[in-house]
């Protein structure tokens, strides 16, 4: 089990570094044997967006920490919503009949569509950002959560209805907590979905966020400053994804060697 | 005589198939419980033998047919939670520790806490596994796992205890020993037991009537009172008087 862990961490190292050697020796390449005039923009050297990052690091973070505060606080929301709809779902099979056409068609909506028409709705940066993050979230979540209620096998149900148990205690003891891992599996999907349409609605014309960095940056051409806001985006959405995977091992503790369950992708 | 505790009427199951070939689990089923008294039903996998236990549980509807608990329907006596099950399978939720799987009855029972906590460190002690109270399912082997399953229906000294194969996963040794603990707990409460076994010299140490059964359509072929003096040990299985009903009950396999 160490061993393993040991072994996975040198991968890591070994990828992270491979990749920085493969940029700079491509941005090297794009500048002085493509001769490309615009190479400082297409692909700056890595250093030197390190450089701006450490340069801007405060800016950067308060950008980035308005942006993800929003979408942590969607992400709740739309947890809460999904894990709701989940429960109403499979206590009956007409509900689920009538709400999952509902749940599908509600995916097909694109959110670069839906994302104007929430903030003309309510002309406020923050609500939309939380709404289009809760949004995101509540499918995946939604989805994943009925597909573990559904999977608790007979006999499991069987014991509590031997000994009378009503339907709370059914969902208390039993049915939610088997549904745990699968809850997870949905969370997992769902938390970068929300820093990413996070971001989305920061370019659509707000006034703080790492999306209105990306945007300005684009626009000035200043090509590192771009590079560092795109780089802390990518940071966001990892570090959501290891929250999540984080609070699991805290939540789950019984799960940590059997095998993960499949996923229901949004 | 009083009148029988459980009494089972004309009990028949037909599993409906989708192919029609519908499937006739158990036909015309007839007999008396008495209160207290040890019953095991005996036969071959696939005669029927968990159908009709769960039959009597109110896990399942009989197609025809009916069982009457001291003048009461079977789900009368669940609603009172007087029924204690050990399942063909464990049956334990992942999620929690052995204690606390064997704990979740209780809980519903609305037992005590300190209560619950003294049966279980008592049942654990029972069944050998009080190094494990504090482990998950995934930590134990298939028989430890089957353990718990006993110690948990055990636990909530239940007026019909209802126990489907609960050693046949266990090793011979750890098997006869179960076998022997379980009449000493039977003989202190006296409480109405119902064994399912495909075991001849199990259902012959532990009952005091057995009920064989016979598959293709499930049916009692047989009724054989065991009248080997009690409390038993282990070394009965030794004399010719346990050999000569293991005998006899074979003998009425080969009839069919
Ligand atoms: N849920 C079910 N659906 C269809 N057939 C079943 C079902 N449960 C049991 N059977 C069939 O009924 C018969 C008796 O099964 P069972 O009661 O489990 O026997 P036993 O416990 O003695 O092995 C078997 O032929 C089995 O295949
Ligand atoms: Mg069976």
């Amino acid at each position: 089990m160490a061993i393993a862990k040991k072994e996975q961490r040198v991968v890591a190292i070994v990828w992270v570094i491979g990749i920085i050697v493969v940029w700079e020796l491509a941005a090297f390449l794009l500048k002085y044997v493509v001769h490309d005039p615009m190479a400082a923009t297409k692909l700056p050297y890595p250093h030197a967006v390190a450089m701006t990052f450490l340069e801007n690091w405060k800016m950067l973070l308060e950008a980035g920490a308005v942006t993800f505060s929003r979408a942590a606080l969607g992400f709740a929301l739309g947890t809460s919503v999904g894990i709701l709809l989940a429960v109403f779902m499979s206590l009956s099979k007409t509900m689920e009949r009538i709400a999952f056409p509902y749940l599908i068609v509600s995916q097909m909506i694109p959110v670069l569509g839906l994302a104007p028409i929430i903030f003309n709705i309510v002309r406020d940066m923050n609500v939309s950002r939380v709404v289009i993050a809760a949004y995101i979230t509540f499918f995946p979540v939604s989805v994943n959560m009925l597909s573990g209620l559904k999977s608790v096998e007979q006999d499991k149900k069987d014991l509590l209805f031997s000994i009378a148990a009503n339907k709370f205690k059914v969902y208390q003891k039993l049915m939610f907590p088997f549904a745990m891992s699968y809850l997870f599996t949905g969370l997992k999907i769902a938390a970068p979905m929300a820093v990413t349409a996070s971001i989305l609605v920061d370019m659509l014309g707000s006034k703080s966020g790492i999306g209105v960095k990306i945007l300005y940056a684009l626009y000035s051409n200043s090509s590192n400053i771009f590079w560092a806001s795109v780089l802390t985006s990518a940071f966001m959405g990892i570090i959501s994804f290891y929250i999540v995977v984080f609070a699991e091992r805290l939540c789950l503790p019984w799960q940590n060697t059997t095998p993960g369950k499949e996923g229901v992708r949004a | 005589m009083n009148a029988a505790e459980i009494q089972i009427k004309n009990v028949s199951m037909v599993y409906p198939v989708n192919n029609g070939e519908d499937i006739l689990a158990l036909t015309d089923v007839n007999f008396d419980i008495q209160e207290g008294e040890f019953i095991s039903l005996l036969g071959p996998s696939g005669c029927g033998k968990t159908t009709l236990l769960r039959i009597i549980a109110d896990l399942l509807q009989p197609t025809s047919g009916s069982v009457s608990i001291r003048g009461q329907s079977p789900r009368d006596i669940r609603m009172q939670q007087k029924y204690g099950i050990v399942f063909q399978s464990p049956v334990l939720y992942d999620w929690r520790t052995v204690r606390r799987n064997i704990c979740m009855p209780m809980e519903i029972m609305g037992i005590p806490k300190k209560e619950r906590t003294t049966r279980i460190t008592r049942m654990l002690e029972l069944v050998g596994l009080q190094d494990f109270g504090y482990k998950y399912p995934f930590e134990l082997s298939g028989g430890m796992q089957q353990r718990v399953g006993i110690a948990r229906a055990l636990a909530l000294n239940p007026e019909f205890l209802l126990m489907d194969e609960p050693f046949s996963a266990l090793d011979e040794f750890t098997r006869e020993k179960l076998n022997e603990d379980l009449l000493s707990i039977w003989s202190k409460t006296k409480k109405t037991v119902i064994f399912v076994t495909h075991n001849i010299p199990e259902s012959v140490f532990l009952s005091d009537r057995v009920v064989v059964l016979s598959p293709h359509p499930g049916r009692i072929s047989a009724i054989v009172d065991i009248n080997l003096p009690r409390p038993r040990e282990n070394s009965i299985r030794e004399t010719s008087e346990f050999y000569e009903y293991v005998t006899k009950i074979r003998r009425s396999f080969e009839g069919v």
